[in-house]
């Protein structure tokens, strides 16, 4: 559903302050008497605290305060276990720095505040921690040996859950099967690593804490400062993100709590800024995932049925114990009618990295199983890969289409991305160069896969796994927005989430321009997210796709109600039936006597001061706040006796093709070309939805030519820099070319469907098929990412007589 | 200790005392107060940080602020005159060529650089030179067409 607005790229509204260095970021700001703090941190995996001795730091020169692990301990409650850790068997109280334990080199051990950022920075060193080293258990082989040491002892193994779900009748699906098809997949450790890491500024003062915090999710800020230090008066102030991507939603919350209790302690506002490598160790990373897969076929390519058992390297918190997995129910099936699917999880501690949310969280490994087992399928019946996907694929005529496990995917055309994209890429010329080239001894290859980007959020998802679980999780979302007809009429606008980067302003005003009638140059933002002054929910995440789904819902919601306010005063004020107006440039005017006109400004005169003009009973002022929840979140908002439940609400949806030239002699892979075949719903801003989509295809495939991190087998992290963790350039990332079709979501309030992490879902899957394709002279088979020269170079070699 | 430091900014002349340690990028941002010039990995690696010292592109976190004493340093503050934008920046924000914005000063500076080197650059060329930095957000597509079309634009 377009408009006058709604549908164009209408211009930046964020782009001018960041382009001409306005843009405020949290390193940017001061405040007086502010205080600069580092953290010391282990450079061990695993290991027991003997002894800290702060004294020196403490006399060292500018120094204001040290925060050792036994004073996190006194001044501060643990975290909660949350929804992240659902499954966890024993509560296992994990505070801002380690306490008696390391569990991963990196972990914060203690933070310490000086009155210049060098000082603190020197302080640090004179800052004496006694380590007892122990073995690091660094793969999850090594961990669920029985033998292996405990990273948590409480929890009596190192396999810290264990659970499955199963939807339909898996046994006979198998049972009916003309053959199984079985791979043993794996994806690797990653981040989007933000261009800005971590960054918090907190001051105390008797009436509240205020924290400037570059977190994507403000009540989870909030939440942490409340419980860890007792305080029921805390504001989240979020200024400009330098990108998030799923990092900065949880692990931040420890760097909150410390900078937090910092200011506390010393009465000073207090700056903590993360630095590369600091995020590199302890930011988080998204999981490695090994899938042991079976998929029951028939001979003509039809999937009956799928198992997987899915094994999660959560490295050495339990904070996040099966975010990995749950995500995983949120696009099970990917695109397919398969009817029947049993997925078995295990998560296992070792001594890396907390993993987090990254760009979709599970869905690309559960994207690549699908993926990749549709392109085992093909090879092993010796059909075509894009006709296997065909024949398995949700046919147009069944959306609404309701998953086993329960989601609804509102709309789409399946069918019509994969012809399109196939379309685009020319597959049979293609082929005939693959031939060409080939006879040249140069390998040309070609993948081509489909997936899924799943928006808005329903953690009573969770529910469905752990029915068990004594912690009601919430179900649903909830968000708000205020918008607002100024005096001198201009039109401002407060939104309840923050924005790392997505154009939130920009696509906002689009909607309240044309519901309100005026033009999106009249239309701004008050300012940047803050938990005092706006109308927040548990959706004003900038995370889970929720902007398109809750916030559109929000803006809509108010400017609509706000035009229904603005009609009434001008009907009276114009003595006219309210039916016969309209706006138009910020100008309500009579369809029958144009002479009968009233602008915005001369209304907000009116509205704001002069009570005697109002109509009666007229609440003063121009302003409406309206908070949006999503109107079709029911069915199965809570799981049914099946376990069936939505986990999430809208689905978008690609078919990638991606052409690669792989070298032989250096395994090094070339992105020719890649295409997008998109459907992202009903196009807001197509500049913008654009640039989510070129910029999440550039993460997947980034991710499957090479970046990633690498352990050695002490546990110390090798990939410390953005260029050892290589990390693509201008020069890796290939031009993108995109293709809109989309279908409008018929249960939104614009027919719209998510637009930001989608792209990098089946990114790494398009990769990890076209090079298999190109490597099909050696018969070399693609199972793990990432496809790093070395990596490739070395299945060559291994395939090579 | 301190030792003085003298050079012009964005055409201003500017005069402080610093650490001899102080990296350019902090003298910049702290002690001018021009935090448009971002910091992303102070090892040279991200291309943030840079600036224009003597009309060359520098990574401002791997040169020392008394390294630039005497110098004409030009960040991403002064590449709009009178607060209208250049070409160059016009071409980034019509084009989507940035999301969160934290890399884009960095991007800005090393594309003026290469325009006032090379104004009419291929996309290749285009992505040959600004390799040296990094986006997190953006994929470089629109980047590389706001390049592109700056160019055209500045050209005619």
């Amino acid at each position: 559903m377009t408009g006058r607005h709604v549908g164009t790229s209408a211009r930046s509204k964020e782009a001018p302050r960041h382009v001409t260095g306005r843009g405020r970021f949290v390193d940017d700001l001061v405040l007086p008497r502010m205080l600069h703090a580092f953290i010391l941190r282990s450079p061990y995996a695993h290991a027991r605290i003997a002894a800290v001795d702060i004294d020196e730091a403490l006399r060292s020169p500018g120094v204001f305060g040290v925060l050792a692990p036994d004073d996190v301990r006194r001044d501060s409650k643990p975290f909660k276990p949350g929804r992240y850790a659902a499954g966890l068997r024993v509560a296992v109280p994990e505070y801002a720095t380690a306490i008696d334990k390391v569990r991963y080199v990196g972990e914060p051990v203690a933070m310490v505040a000086a009155d210049t950022r060098p000082r603190a920075e020197d302080a640090l060193d004179r800052l004496g921690v006694d380590y007892d080293p122990l073995t690091a258990v660094t793969s999850v082989e090594a961990a669920a040996d029985p033998s292996a040491p405990l990273i948590y002892e409480e929890l009596g193994s190192n396999v810290a859950w264990e659970g499955h779900v199963a939807y339909g009748d898996v046994d006979r699906a198998f049972a009916d099967a003309d053959r199984i098809v079985r791979e043993r997949l794996s994806i690797h450790r990653y981040s989007s690593t933000p261009l800005e890491p971590f960054a918090c500024m907190a001051e105390y003062t008797p009436e509240r804490l205020t924290i400037w915090c570059n977190s994507q999710s403000p009540d989870v800020i909030d939440e942490a400062i409340t419980e860890a230090l007792g305080l029921d008066r805390v504001r989240v102030i979020v200024p400009d993100v330098g990108g998030g991507f799923g990092q900065k939603i949880h692990l931040i919350r420890k760097y909150a709590v410390l900078t937090a209790l910092m200011a506390v302690r010393t009465g000073r506002p207090v700056k903590w800024i993360e630095d590369r490598s600091e995020h590199m160790m302890a930011g988080g990373h998204s999981c490695d995932q090994a899938f042991d897969v079976e998929a029951a076929v028939r001979f003509d390519g039809e999937v009956l049925g799928l198992k997987i058992r899915d094994t999660d390297d959560v490295g050495g918190s339990v904070s996040t114990l099966t975010i990995h997995f749950t995500n995983k129910l949120n696009n099970l099936f990917n695109t397919y009618r398969v009817r029947h699917l049993r997925l078995e999880g295990r998560s296992v501690v070792t001594n890396k990295c907390p993993v987090v949310p990254n760009r979709g969280i599970g869905k690309p490994g559960m994207c690549f199983i699908w993926e990749r087992m549709m392109d085992a399928v093909a090879r092993e019946l010796a059909l075509d890969p894009v006709e296997v996907r065909r024949r398995n694929l949700v046919r147009g005529n069944e959306f609404p289409y309701t998953t086993p496990n329960g989601n609804i995917h509102g709309s789409g055309d399946y069918q019509a991305l994969l012809d399109r994209a196939v379309a685009k890429i020319g597959v049979a010329e293609v082929r005939a160069r693959q031939r060409e080239m080939r006879r040249e001894g140069r390998l040309l290859g070609l993948g081509v896969v489909i997936g899924l980007e799943p928006g808005g959020r329903n953690a009573a998802r969770d529910m469905a796994i752990f029915p068990t679980s004594t912690q009601m999780p919430g179900a649903g979302g909830v968000e708000g927005a205020t918008v607002k007809v100024e005096k001198n009429g201009a039109v401002v606008f407060t939104l309840g989430s923050p924005s790392c980067g997505q154009s939130h302003e920009t696509t906002a005003a689009q909607i309240i321009a044309d519901a309100l009638g005026v033009a999106p140059d009249r239309v701004s933002i008050t300012g940047t997210y803050d938990s005092a002054l706006s109308p927040w929910g548990v959706s004003s995440s900038n995370s889970g796709n929720n902007f398109h789904l809750y916030d559109v819902g929000a803006v809509h919601g108010a400017a609509t109600r706000l035009r229904e306010k603005t009609l009434t005063l001008a009907a009276h004020l114009l003595q006219v039936n309210r039916s016969s107006l309209d706006i138009d440039a910020g100008v309500v005017s009579s369809r029958t006597d144009p002479n009968r006109s009233i602008s915005f400004a001369e209304l907000g005169k009116v509205a704001y001061a002069n009570q005697a003009l109002l109509p009666n009973g007229f609440e003063p002022g121009l302003q409406e706040t309206y908070y949006h929840s999503h109107p079709h979140a029911d069915p199965r908002m809570l799981p049914d006796g099946e376990g069936r439940v939505r986990a999430q609400y809208t689905f978008s949806s690609a078919a990638h093709a991606a052409l690669v030239e792989v070298d032989p002699e250096t395994g090094r892979v070339r992105v020719l070309r890649y295409v997008i075949v998109s459907d992202n719903g009903t196009l807001i801003n197509p500049g913008v939805v654009d640039g989510q989509i070129y910029g999440s295809a550039a993460h997947g495939i980034s991710v499957a030519l090479g970046e990633g991190f690498v352990y050695g087998e002490d546990g110390q992290l090798l990939t410390l820099t953005l260029v050892d963790y290589g990390k693509s350039t201008t020069l890796e990332t290939p031009p993108i070319e995109i293709e809109h079709y989309p279908v409008p979501d018929p249960f939104t309030t614009l027919g719209q469907k998510a637009a930001g992490e989608g792209a990098a879902i089946p990114s790494p899957a398009a990769i990890a098929a076209a090079v298999e394709d190109a490597l099909t002279p050696f018969g070399v088979r693609v199972r793990h990412l990432p496809l790093s020269p070395e990596r490739v170079w070395q299945l060559i070699r291994e395939a090579r007589p | 200790m301190k030792v003085p430091i003298r050079m012009r900014v964005n055409g201003e002349a500017c005069e402080d005392d610093a650490e001899p340690r102080t990296l350019l990028v902090h003298f910049l941002r702290e002690t001018l107060g021009l935090t448009g010039t971002h910091v992303g990995c102070v090892v040279g690696e991200c291309g943030a940080c840079s600036v224009l010292v003597d009309g060359a592109l520098v990574k401002s976190c791997l040169m020392l602020a008394v390294q630039a004493d005497g110098c004409e340093v030009t960040t991403v503050e002064g590449l709009a005159a009178k607060g209208v934008l250049s070409p160059l920046q016009e071409a980034f924000v019509g084009n989507f060529a940035l999301q969160c914005g934290y890399c884009t000063p960095g991007f800005l500076m090393a594309s003026h650089a290469l325009l006032a080197r090379n104004p009419d650059p291929t996309s290749a060329e285009i992505r040959q030179d600004l390799s040296s930095n990094l986006c997190m957000c953006t994929g470089y597509v629109q980047i590389v067409e706001a390049v592109r079309q700056a160019a055209s634009r500045m050209r005619r």
